[in-house]
């Protein structure tokens, strides 16, 4: 069986700067992969090269259909949430109008915010608006999400449901790929991490251990930093 | 408008300094009326020469005054009289009631005949007005002429057409786009010497004179002048000066002869009779309420031509290849680098030896063409306005470019682009009045006809005020109300 993601020696450059320096990063259905990395490592980018929005200068990437949530989500400003949701489903993959709505109330209602269904997307909060925005990329049933900072702007409650909700898509045979500078986070719900550094992959495997007993400087920094933004908060 | 208004203004500024010496007569008239009036000389082009010059020239000179002309827009030359912008104003005006009630006006210095010129093949089926039922008849406006048209609108079923100069006329009339002209015989001789193909009958349609005009209360002045024209009817001074310009015929020395024989003013003959300014209301009233139809229908076809060309330019501009995106950025610099005055002098007169398009459609599409220039600028700032992110997120979810556009950046882009659309159609709304220089009477020009005739520009400048705001406040509202349900989120 193929992974759904499975991407070998992935190289892009930006004039003389080399963003990605040959990363390999695969991930198995029912798997959600932790991307981290300091600001500029290319976790991002290795995200957006994996749906496709960057040109790579070299390597290989074979993935199947991805839904991608951003970290502002970009939710589609002149329609309300459910039709951000039904949008796609109706016009590019043809499926009803009225299947749409159907499966998209189920989307929302599984996500918590089947009630803000008729809000439109400047009515929501920043967690809410979120949840929708998963729910948009989940509506054409891409075996592959991959999710930018997810918990960047949720507050700490909201991140628990959150990952329940992402380990539950993980169950039902998707493969989640996140980035995310939370450690605690990461730890909590990824099934595996994977740390980038300048561009290259410097270390991986279950989060609890590469977290705990970090092998790579890079990996060490990344924590110390991490540990002292949430003193200082 | 507001340029001329401003020419006129620095005009009366630097006349005003001047007019403190007491020994120059500062005459007014228009020197873009052209031979044998008043032009600039063409040996030398800082001088003026004419007869009217030569008749300001010798009042200057029996008043011991030195004289000073000052340009004055031909159908400005009542108001600004009125103004006291000059001493006596000469240059083809005519002697009509409502000048001899607002201003003072001299004895009659010249008799001519409203005669109607017609294309050659025209000759013997158009030979009187009664003959042109149905068709565009021509003429300079604000003019005894154009009144006399007016009356056949109602009479004959003619079409009047107001041009505001009488060049234009007759050029138009080889054209084809008129079917006769309406002037007197000086200009029709003129006309009829500068253009082929046509013929005038020589029969007058109606008589009427030219005058000097000087303020309403400088009687004295104008009696100075009557005194001098006298004169010169007697001695013979005004026969050689109008013999030195091809103009004198046997209708003269009868002018004069009346003149001097105590008999007065010769009636203007053969004209509608001027009814009283509340008659003239209700008489102009009904054709300026036409006018702002014809303001708002062309305003609005414009808009609409503006808007598709706007929407196409935009999306070439955005999504185009680099040749087309150069093309098209081109065609917008050059519509609005240069005046849209210009543009629709081009696409009426310059492009009539290619395509003789009707007035209206011209207009439409000049204002339309340079309009679009302007919105798809409006258009191009508000796709690009729509967040990235969003596109990028389109794209993952498997729609296609023109989908897209279609469904989600399009939609978006019109709610940004809506309030600067609005300002640009009330602007529209008033550039509007520039196609009445194409002959096509709008809200603007009606005014200006019905100002000129009255002679004062206070109830007809009113009532016109009134009808832009009509048309434009009710469009301001509306947009108002979709932007507040439209609102976007401030990035």
């Amino acid at each position: 069986m193929t992974r759904p993601l499975d991407a070998r020696g992935v190289r892009l450059k930006r004039g003389s700067r080399e963003i990605l320096r040959g990363v390999d990063l695969h991930a198995n259905a029912g798997e959600l992969v932790a991307l981290m990395g300091l600001s500029g490592s290319g976790k991002t980018t290795m995200l957006r090269v994996i749906a496709g929005l960057e040109p790579r200068d070299g390597g290989e990437v074979i993935a199947a259909k991805v839904g991608m949530v951003f970290q502002f989500h970009y939710l589609f400003e002149h329609l309300c949430a459910i039709d951000n949701v039904t949008l796609a489903p109706i016009e590019v993959i043809g499926v009803s109008k009225d299947d749409a709505r159907q499966r998209a109330q189920q989307l929302l209602d599984q996500l918590g915010v089947g009630h803000r269904a008729n809000a439109l997307p400047r009515e929501l909060s920043g967690g809410e608006a979120q949840r929708v925005a998963i729910a948009r990329a989940l509506a054409v049933d891409p075996p592959l999400l991959l999710l930018d900072e997810p918990t960047a702007s949720l507050d700490p409650a909201r991140r628990n449901d959150l990952g329940e909700a992402l380990l539950q898509l993980a169950e039902s045979g998707r493969a989640l790929v996140m980035t995310s500078h939370d450690d605690d986070f990461v730890r909590e719900f990824a099934t595996r991490v994977v740390v980038l550094a300048n561009g290259e992959v410097v270390e991986q495997g279950d989060p609890e251990t590469v977290l705990t007993s970090p092998k790579h400087p890079a990996t060490r920094e990344l924590l110390q930093l991490e540990r002292a933004r949430r003193g200082v908060q | 408008m507001s340029g001329r208004a401003c020419a006129i203004a620095c005009l009366f500024t630097i006349v005003s300094l001047r007019s403190a010496d007491a020994q120059t007569l500062r005459w007014g008239g228009d020197a873009e009326g052209g031979a044998p009036f008043v032009e600039a000389d063409p040996r030398d082009p800082s001088k003026l020469v004419g007869f009217d010059v030569e008749i300001a020239e010798l009042i200057a000179a029996k008043l011991g005054r030195t004289p000073q002309f000052l340009q004055v827009q031909f159908t400005s030359l009542d108001q600004s009289a009125k103004r006291g912008d000059f001493d006596i104003g000469l240059s083809g005006i005519e002697d009509i009631p409502a000048r001899r009630q607002s201003l003072a006006a001299s004895v009659p210095y010249y008799e001519f005949r409203e005669v109607l010129t017609v294309r050659s093949g025209d000759r013997e089926r158009y030979r009187s007005l009664a003959d042109l039922k149905g068709r565009r008849v021509a003429t300079l406006g604000g003019t005894m002429a154009y009144d006399l048209l007016l009356d056949a609108e109602r009479t004959h079923g003619i079409t009047a057409v107001s041009y505001d100069d009488d060049v234009h006329p007759y050029s138009d009339l080889v054209l084809g786009r008129v079917d006769a002209v309406v002037l007197d015989n000086v200009l029709a001789d003129r006309a009829m010497r500068r253009n082929t193909g046509l013929v005038t009958h020589p029969e007058a349609l109606a008589v009427g004179h030219y005058i000097v005009i000087t303020a309403p209360e400088n009687t004295a002045l104008r009696d100075h002048v009557d005194r001098i024209l006298r004169d010169a009817m007697r001695d013979g001074t005004l026969e050689r000066t109008f013999r030195k310009w091809n103009v004198w015929n046997e209708d003269q020395p009868a002018l004069y002869a009346r003149l001097l024989s105590g008999e007065g003013t010769p009636s203007t003959q053969g004209t509608p009779g001027t009814p009283g300014t509340l008659g003239t209301l209700n008489n102009y009233l009904p054709s300026l309420l036409r006018a702002a139809v014809i303001t708002l229908v062309l305003s609005c076809a414009a808009m609409a031509l503006a808007v598709a060309l706007g929407v196409l330019i935009a999306t070439g501009r955005v999504y185009g290849d680099p040749v087309s995106r150069l093309l098209l950025t081109t065609y917008v610099e050059v519509m609005r680098g240069t005046p849209v005055l210009l543009q629709l002098f081009v696409i009426y007169y310059g492009l009539a030896s290619v395509i003789r398009l009707p007035a209206f459609i011209a207009a439409l599409l000049g204002l339309g063409l340079n309009y679009a220039a302007y919105e798809s600028e409006i258009y191009r700032s508000a796709l690009e306005a729509v967040p990235r992110g969003q596109l990028d997120a389109a794209r993952i979810l498997g729609f296609t470019r023109m989908q897209t556009l279609r469904l989600i950046r399009a939609p978006q882009a019109f709610r940004l682009a809506l309030a600067p659309m609005t300002n640009d159609f009330v602007a529209l709304l008033k550039d509007s009045s520039l196609v009445s220089m194409l002959t096509v009477v709008e809200l603007t020009k009606q005014t200006q006809i019905f100002a000129t005739n009255i002679g004062s520009w206070v109830i007809p400048g009113l009532l016109c005020a009134a009808l832009y705001l009509a048309m434009s406040l009710p469009l301001g509202y509306l947009a108002r109300r979709l932007e507040e349900r439209w609102r976007m989120p401030t990035e």
